[in-house]
């Protein structure tokens, strides 16, 4: 049974950017109109995708799913094949929640060039669904590299002063890694091809046979795919590119990096690395495991003395990160739930970060700590949601980030496939302490005290439209702190097949399948 | 010989005709009709290309040796003749406006690049080594006059002189080559004795009658510098950068594509389809084994250096047309691939994927150079993203085309030849390969960045853009979608092709 509304759902994008395209021809339309025009589209992307949860069955395969042949010759079998599971569910969820809030946030600050910008939001948003539903390693890739452009452009065009350095750092980092994951897509292809005498790109197919690559390809393939996505993450040490990405990017830029393409690379090592090298990843899981650990600590040491706020929170995701590689290699269920959580929960919280300190730079065009202080007396309102927000990333129970991180600890601790499980999740705690120290002692320093600098005694609170970015995420905070089984139930059933396929052996599982 | 034994077959050449015709035709127009002769060069040009292209179609499915063995007509020579026309095609509608502008006869100018056609599409018919000298030299003759066509320019003229004497010198090579597989081919039991028909050369080094092994082997090695030269591979690729930053710049994109995938049809023709063991011959051991493993070492190297060194040398280029003279030394490695895997489809696919969007970013390179080429510093291109948003869009297609992105042209030739390469069992030189590429995004991008992300430069007006021109840029810009979107019917295209070497010898 073919479904449309995940085709339909990367179509709206495009349509919305063609759309403002066309109006801005000439300079017929005004900007707002622009600016109408691609946030109603992109809301309404939001709203088709609302139907995915509604429709989704807790089950652990493929719904939604469309399949077509795309293109045959030379056996390439190449399919567009798109479709969801409990994994890439949220995360679809997650992308479509962001980029309207992106858009509003940065409503005012934008101004030059503002056509091209929303055509590349838009543009960007079609390929970070398209990431996350492709079901063939050639979309997958497709949609992968096709995402850079626009990303690049927004961090070029709209960046800030150092923007090019940063924006080439950023692709060519991508880059390196993803044309490794290339030269890994075609090794998979024929390897699985000589195995099963059927040449496919199909990303279920291959998995159902991973059993049948050899140990030893495994092991260089399981790099090719991992290299890319540890990139992509970012894990520590390839985190470099990250926070000059994120510092040059404007508002709307980082929301997006931090929200959704970080998630593109532990997502990819939950799609691709644990399924189909099961052995490999069992084998370098102590080694990532590791790097996961003190990308944590690291991460959180760094934050802690950064001047500059976006730096802060920059450094913050490498920390955060960590902990979602660190869920994924417990290999336990409970363990890699919380990575994924976690995910949701860094999508929502760093995003709302980037958006809040945004809006102070908006108004005082500087984003050093030693600038700002006593803002709660002058900006009351927006000093509460940016309260709540640093108590969502430090993982305050009844805050969403409290269940990612204790699911992500309890997976480790209790891991069984993981050598020295408890040491990681012990460190990994010590981080959990580390990032409370940072986010709260920046947040004293920018919120509490006395008005020092003149500049900030006249500042505006938050405008309606600012209070309306905010309320959302604010909202969603809270409710996956109290009820995440909403979220956690319909992920479930994946992330069991998942798990259960890495306790058991490989030489079990391919008898199994040649019975 | 009696005359029927010559198979003359005029429908076989019927394109090699045509393209011919049309140039005399142009160069009888230029004299009679001096003043509205340019337009009309172009289009008696542009229609004789089109009924070239009619000619090849209607020869598609046949599979036949005409001429006493020299011509052959199969898919290989009609693909890749397509490719030459394209070519051709898309150079006449860059140049018409050009030559306009620049005040140079037309006549002329238009009645060569036929020629330099007609020799390409004998490079890819021809059956016979002498058959691809004379389609080699026909091409090169016409392409030196070109590439100095700005007379008054000096940069034109190094560029002729320069392209003049390292192509007379590399064709030396290649008839040397050519010499010495004739004089190892002899057979004083066989007739003829001695040869450079294609087909018979393959036969006698399979079945290991030669005269000399070592006589065969320095010629193949000959030959394959002369080819070398040619495509612009390391480490024969010298001459590349200066011709290509010196002759006029509609001249550089022919040549940086057409004389280039014309020489590596030929190339193919002679190593893939003779110089290489099928099914039969390799379960023996013998000379073509040897022969084959030995060219295919060679070109292993030649591969890498092509592409390590044409991507290194780009970074540091601060000019646009030097830049792309060395990406295009960079693809050649890439192609270079498909020849070590021995997949002349991929080689085939990868080259009008390449054509297509070279042209197009010449095309872009010409616009903003204007008049007496003074524009092509990279410095040039300071912010003129937002200025002439639809020429800077379309350059940073072809260049992220050029680098490999998906759902253009260029990743689908790249992923094609990547692909061959690792199945023919060469899992470095794609690692290699695969690190090029990304090295290669770098100075892609530089281009980018200096267009959308700098200042613009004081005095820059956007070039006015003539209708040929931008008919030209609309065909590349849909055909670098229409490649990378749905490639699936040029494909198939290319996998029904019959492959020779299997047909001839099953």
């Amino acid at each position: 049974m073919q479904s449309y509304v995940l085709t339909i759902l990367i179509s709206i994008p495009i349509a919305g950017s063609l759309a403002v395209f066309i109006l801005g021809r000439g300079s017929v339309a005004r900007d707002e109109s622009l600016r109408w025009t691609a946030l109603i589209s992109s809301i309404v992307t939001f709203a088709v995708s609302l139907l995915l949860p509604l429709g989704f069955q807790s089950r652990p395969s493929l719904q939604f799913e469309t399949n077509a042949p795309w293109i045959n010759a030379f056996e390439l079998g190449i399919r567009y094949h798109v479709g969801i599971d409990g994994l890439s569910l949220w995360l679809v969820v997650l992308t479509t929640f962001l980029v309207p809030l992106a858009l509003l946030s940065s409503w005012n600050s934008i101004t030059f060039r503002l056509r091209e910008f929303l055509i590349s939001i838009l543009v960007l948003e079609t390929g970070m669904i398209g990431v996350f539903i492709a079901m063939d390693m050639f979309l997958f890739y497709l949609f992968w590299e096709v995402m850079l452009v626009p990303m690049y452009f927004l961090i070029g065009v709209w960046g800030g002063e150092r923007r090019i350095y940063a924006a080439v750092k950023f692709v060519i980092y991508t880059v390196l890694g993803s044309l490794l994951m290339l030269a890994g897509i075609i090794a998979l292809y024929y390897l699985h091809g000589e195995a099963t005498r059927v040449y496919t790109f199909d990303i279920p197919t291959i998995m159902a046979n991973a059993g049948r690559i050899s140990p030893e390809a495994q092991n260089w393939l399981f790099w090719g795919f991992a290299l890319a996505f540890l990139i992509k993450v970012p894990l520590f040490p390839f985190h470099t590119w990250l926070p000059d990405a994120h510092v040059e990017a404007p508002t709307a830029g980082s929301v997006i990096l931090a929200g959704v393409l970080l998630k593109m690379g532990t997502y990819g090592l939950m799609r691709f690395n644990l399924p189909i090298f099961p052995d490999a990843s069992r084998e370098f899981a102590p080694l990532l495991a590791a790097l996961a650990v003190v990308g944590i600590i690291y991460g959180a040491l760094v934050a802690m003395v950064q001047p500059d706020l976006k730096k802060l929170v920059a450094y913050s995701s490498v920390s955060h990160l960590g902990f979602v590689v660190l869920g994924i290699f417990s290999f336990t269920e409970q363990g890699m739930q919380g990575a994924l959580y976690q995910m949701l929960n860094h999508g929502v919280s760093t995003g709302a970060l980037f958006i809040i300190v945004g809006m102070i730079y908006d108004r005082r065009h500087t984003r050093m700590i030693a600038e700002f202080g006593g803002l709660a007396s002058v900006m009351p309102v927006y000093s509460a949601l940016f309260l709540i927000v640093t108590l969502s990333s430090i993982a305050l129970p009844l805050m969403n980030g409290f269940v990612g991180e204790f699911l992500v600890l309890v997976g480790t601790f209790t891991s069984t496939s993981l050598p020295y499980a408890r040491t990681f999740a012990v460190l990994a705690a010590l981080g959990m302490i580390l990032s409370a120290v940072y986010m709260l002692w920046m947040y004293q320093r920018v919120v509490f005290g006395e008005v020092r600098n003149p500049e900030n005694r006249t500042l505006k609170d938050l405008n309606g439209r600012e209070r309306l970015v905010l309320a959302p995420i604010v909202a969603l905070v809270l409710f996956m702190g109290v009820y995440p089984s909403l979220f956690l139930s319909r992920s479930g059933a994946a992330i069991k097949a998942i798990s259960k396929s890495m306790s058991e052996p490989a030489v079990a599982r391919s008898q199994v399948k040649n019975d | 010989m009696r005359p029927e034994d010559l198979a003359i077959d005029y429908h076989a050449i019927l394109p090699e005709l045509i393209t011919t015709g049309a140039a005399l035709a142009i160069m009888l127009i230029d004299v009679m009709a001096r003043k509205a002769a340019r337009r009309v060069a172009a289009v008696a040009a542009i229609a004789g290309l089109l009924l070239s292209g009619g000619a090849v179609i209607s020869l598609w499915g046949k599979d036949e040796i005409s001429f006493a063995g020299m011509i052959v007509t199969d898919e290989l020579r009609l693909f890749f003749a397509l490719i030459f026309l394209v070519v051709t095609l898309l150079t006449v509608l860059i140049s018409i406006n050009w030559i306009e502008s620049e005040a140079l006869p037309a006549g002329e100018y238009f009645a060569l690049l036929m020629f330099a056609t007609t020799g390409m599409l004998f490079m890819a018919a021809a059956n016979d080594l002498v058959m691809v000298f004379l389609g080699l030299e026909i091409t090169s003759i016409a392409t030196y006059v070109l590439c100095g066509y700005r007379r008054n320019d000096l940069r034109s003229n190094e560029s002729a002189v320069k392209y003049f004497i390292l192509g007379s010198f590399s064709t030396a090579f290649l008839l040397y080559g050519i010499a010495l597989v004739y004089g190892a081919s002899y057979n004083p039991g066989a007739a003829p004795s001695a040869t450079t028909n294609l087909e018979l050369l393959r036969e006698r080094i399979a079945a290991g009658q030669v005269f000399s092994k070592e006589m065969l082997f320095a010629g193949a090695a000959m030959m394959m510098v002369g080819f070398g030269f040619k495509v612009a591979s390391a480490p024969f690729h010298i001459w590349s950068p200066d011709v290509y930053q010196g002759a006029p710049t509609s001249i550089t994109a022919f040549l940086s594509t057409g004389s280039k995938a014309a020489a590596f049809a030929a190339f193919a023709r002679v190593f893939i389809f003779t110089f290489t063991a099928t099914s039969v011959t390799s379960m023996t051991k013998g000379i073509m084994p040897a022969l084959q493993s030995a060219w295919t070492d060679a070109l292993v190297v030649m591969a890498v250096l092509t592409m390590t060194i044409g991507n290194l040398a780009a970074i540091v280029q601060e000019n646009v047309k030097r830049m792309l003279a060395y990406s295009s030394i960079a693809h050649a490695g890439y192609t270079l691939m498909g020849m070590v895997a021995g997949d002349w489809r991929a080689v085939a696919f990868y080259l009008l994927s390449y054509v297509v969007i070279n042209i197009g970013a010449f095309a872009v390179v010409e616009v903003v150079a204007r008049q007496g080429d003074q524009r092509t510093e990279l410095k040039d291109y300071s912010g003129i993203g937002f200025r002439s948003l639809g020429l800077a869009s379309a350059l940073s297609l072809f260049l992220l085309s050029l680098a490999g992105l998906p759902l253009t042209a260029g990743f689908v030739g790249k992923f094609l030849v990547f692909k061959s390469a690792w199945a023919a069992g060469f899992h470095v030189l794609v690692i290699i390969a695969v690190i090029n590429s990304a090295v290669s995004w770098y100075y892609y991008l530089r281009v980018i960045v200096v267009m959308f992300f700098r200042e613009p430069s004081a005095g820059y007006t956007a070039p006015a853009v003539a209708r040929p021109l931008a008919a030209a840029l609309t065909l590349t810009v849909l055909a670098t979608f229409y490649l990378g979107v749905i490639p699936d019917r040029v494909l198939k295209t290319l996998e029904n092709a019959r492959d020779r070497i299997v047909a001839r010898f099953p």
